[in-house]
């Protein structure tokens, strides 16, 4: 499939430089990365708002930018729609004046019926008269929507576009948006900080870090395969460590860490083999750790890999989840602080197995629930 | 009543000048706005006799805007009431420019950048979106600026003069008043003066507080 996005851009602002390119095809694009890593500043230079220093914007073919040929199309003729972080709706105008703002150059019958059309698609009828701080939070996400679609834009741009809700709203909302985008089919670039909203939106998710993109994939693939230490860092992965090389094979890895022998899949895809005794990063999902029950008799090495004793140091309840922090019984500092494992088991396996009194524990992680990160 | 003519005459001067020099001190970046910005100023830190002086050295009969005037047409500006204006036009200037700026400025920007994207200019913007949000900064600058020209006094007297009738105000007349010994008349002007500032002030605090 061709790239219905294609970015390039190079941006030096006083203290900050924004030098990224990255392309994506139908669909939803998320920017995805901690605040500060040029993210708005992209969103920006696609609009037209600001003019980079160099690079190229192409969406759906039409030249927007390019630096080499000297095109530039001013901000208002790029038919650009942007959903601003807050919405930034205008405060002096109703909810019909907002939506229809875009459509100036239309005949007024024309620019009614289409904004009415706008409203009764987003779900607002019935609030046309109202002025933005009579809304509450959702609808004004929904009236920044319509404003943006509005003038049938090329291009959508969404800057943290749940961020202002509240956390129940901002779920049901994300998966409401998720559909809106799926069903207009316009190209989309959404930016967020949080990887679950990423996950939740984007088809392909671009990871930002310091104006510099480290990894920009599918999001199945960056959920598994992140490119890097840093890119799991950055998305938050929880229980990210490192180890040192025993032997790498196309199929496995095996390494050391913390006195113990781990095995972990290799992919063969990736063809990745670091030379015994080297370094090497890895992270364990915390979902993905297995307690061993008790009651079954002692554990079978050759059915259980990669096991471990430990001892259940802290805990904290999520809800649905508890969080445990485990210190393995081995020699030497913990590798994070005051354990070396956050686990994370559902409330009913942590009453079944009354975790709350018994704190002693064997665990063991399946192969295939070792991520490895190339360096 | 000549100084309400004048005043309100300094406030319209005001809106028509004040405003979009604010806007673009606000939101543009120009050559010489830092300059322009400290000239603007000035009249409030300067004492008035001294912003007075200026407007002589500018609008006099051998100014360097008044000099040929008067050589082509005779007339002076210096001396007639229309000096009262200019004089309290620029004195209240620095009020309504500062006010209106802080009003413009306080827009948030991505107010703007949305009407850009939706296709209007930076004009067209300017006046739908910027101008209407800035509003009750730009009334509460220009109910001041319009206080600040009906107490004038200084500039005023050194550019038009202390003429009853014809260019005394009301801080010039009471000026007089108490020179001469008519503290009756001093009184009452004083009194009316104090009581249509308290008025001012008010509207002004009103406006701002409906401004945030």
């Amino acid at each position: 499939m061709s790239d219905r996005l294609e970015v390039a851009l190079s941006l030096q602002v006083p203290g900050f430089d924004l030098d990224v390119s990255w392309s994506a095809g139908g669909g939803v694009a998320v920017l995805f990365g901690p605040s500060g890593a040029g993210k708005t500043l992209t969103l920006q230079c696609l609009a037209g708002l600001i003019t980079p220093n160099a690079g190229r914007i192409v969406v759906d073919g039409r030249v927007l930018f390019d630096s080499a040929s000297g095109v530039n199309v001013p901000a208002q003729a790029r038919r650009v729609g942007y959903v601003f972080q807050g919405y930034a709706l205008f405060p002096h105008l109703t909810v019909t004046e907002n939506v229809g703002f875009g459509l100036r150059d239309l005949p007024r019958a024309r620019r009614a019926e289409r904004a009415a059309a706008v409203i009764e698609r987003l779900g607002l009828a019935g609030l046309e008269h109202r002025y933005p701080r009579e809304l509450s939070g959702g609808q004004r996400q929904r009236v920044a929507l319509g404003r943006a679609l509005a003038i049938d834009p090329a291009l959508l741009l969404l800057d943290e576009p749940l961020s202002a809700l509240d956390a129940p709203l901002r779920r049901a909302l994300r998966d409401e948006l998720r559909a809106l985008l799926t069903d207009l089919g316009t190209a989309a670039v959404l930016v967020t900080h949080d990887f679950t909203e990423a996950y939740r939106l984007g088809d392909r998710i671009v990871v930002y870090d310091a104006g510099r993109v480290v990894q920009s994939a599918p999001r199945s693939e960056l959920l598994w395969q992140p490119a890097s230490e840093s890119v799991a860092r950055i998305m938050g992965i929880r229980n990210v460590l490192r180890g040192t090389v025993v032997k790498a094979t196309p199929d496995r890895i095996q390494f050391r860490w913390r006195g113990q022998l781990l095995e972990a899949v290799n992919s063969p895809s990736r063809s990745y083999l670091p030379a015994a005794d080297s370094p090497i990063a890895f992270f364990i999902r915390p979902e993905y750790v297995r307690l061993i029950r008790k009651d079954r008799g002692p554990a079978d090495p050759s059915h259980h890999m990669n096991l471990m004793d430990g001892v259940v140091v802290g805990e904290e309840d999520f809800g649905t989840t508890w969080s445990l922090r485990i210190r393995l019984t081995a020699a030497g500092e913990p590798a994070q602080g005051d354990h070396d494992l956050e686990v994370e088991v559902p409330h009913l396996v942590y009453e079944i197995l009354e975790i709350d009194r018994d704190r002693r524990w064997q665990f063991s992680i399946h192969r295939g629930s070792i991520h490895v990160l190339p360096a | 009543m000549l100084s309400l003519r004048v005043a309100i005459l300094a406030t319209v001067l005001n809106a028509l000048i004040g405003v979009p020099l604010a806007w673009a001190l606000a939101r543009r970046r120009f050559p010489g706005r830092a300059l322009l910005d400290l000239l603007v100023t000035m009249p409030l830190i300067l004492p008035p006799t001294v912003t007075g002086y200026y407007l002589i050295v500018l609008f006099g009969r051998r100014g360097w805007l008044g000099g040929p005037l008067y050589q082509m047409t005779g007339w002076s500006i210096a001396f007639t009431w229309y000096a009262a204006v200019v004089a309290a036009t620029i004195m209240a200037l620095p009020l309504l420019v500062r006010t209106a700026k802080a009003a413009f400025e306080s827009v948030d920007r991505d107010l703007e950048r949305a009407a850009f994207t939706l296709g209007r200019s930076e004009l067209r913007t300017a006046v739908e979106v910027t101008l209407p949000l800035a509003r009750n900064g730009i009334l509460a600058g220009l109910v001041l600026a319009f206080a600040r020209a009906l107490g004038e006094f200084g500039a005023t007297l050194m550019l038009a003069g202390n003429i009853p009738g014809k260019t005394a105000t009301v801080p010039l007349a009471i000026y007089t008043a108490v020179q001469t010994g008519e503290d009756a008349a001093a009184l009452l002007l004083v009194v009316v003066l104090s009581a249509l500032s308290c008025v001012v002030i008010v509207a002004a605090n009103r406006l701002g507080a409906r401004a945030t």
